[in-house]
């Protein structure tokens, strides 16, 4: 699974540990999904792109791999 | 809040067993000695870490625990009890060839255990839980 929360995270001027106090995770969270090592649970996924106003497909997408 | 007094309470339990055994022991600095006081200080280190974290987190005003770091500790567990059978298996077999005795062969195997357990945790957290 690849995402854009890096990206978006600098668009919307967020730091890690702002959208992870949003999203109430801890700031280890959002670096493991930015590195791509942890696949997040449909909630998460949620509240991540509804902090960016976005839809989860827009967020996160599935690669070949996957 | 509940959490930190269950991990304050166990991690002093520790650090007095730690005490009593360190002063009814006669070290004879014999080689089992030594690698049972750096698996204890391994593990110690651990907790302090694990404690560190936990204050750092409430500092951020973060949640001690979430999906991710609740996943972690589950795999690193799994894989703990799944490699332990060996850890076990193993020392049942040099028991016969050894003449250590049965308290030390148990206590070797409960040290055994905490350093798997820390090395499946630190496997997991470098190599992610992509696809789990």
């Amino acid at each position: 699974m690849n995402n854009r929360i890096k990206e978006l995270r600098a668009r919307h001027n967020l730091s890690q540990l702002e959208l992870a106090q949003r999203v109430g995770v801890r700031r280890e969270t959002i670096v493991f999904l930015e590195k791509s090592k942890y696949n997040p649970s449909l909630k998460l996924a949620y509240d991540i792109s509804k902090v960016f106003a976005l839809p989860i497909e827009e967020v996160f997408s599935f690669g070949d791999e996957d | 809040m509940k959490k930190a007094i269950i991990i304050f309470i166990v991690g002093s339990m520790f650090l007095l067993s730690l005490l009593i055994w360190a002063l009814n022991t006669r070290f004879t600095g014999n080689m089992g000695e030594i690698l049972m006081v750096a698996t204890l200080l391994i593990v110690g280190s651990y907790g302090i870490y694990v404690a560190f974290g936990r204050v750092k987190s409430s500092i951020r005003k973060e949640p001690f625990e979430d999906e991710l770091s609740k996943r972690i500790m589950v795999k690193a567990s799994s894989l703990t009890f799944y490699l332990s059978f060996y850890l076990w298996l193993f020392i049942m077999y040099i028991s016969d060839k050894t003449k250590l005795e049965t308290h030390t062969l148990i206590g070797a195997g409960i040290l055994g255990m905490a350093i798997v357990f820390l090395l499946t945790w630190l496997g997991v957290r470098i190599y992610g839980l992509k696809n789990e």
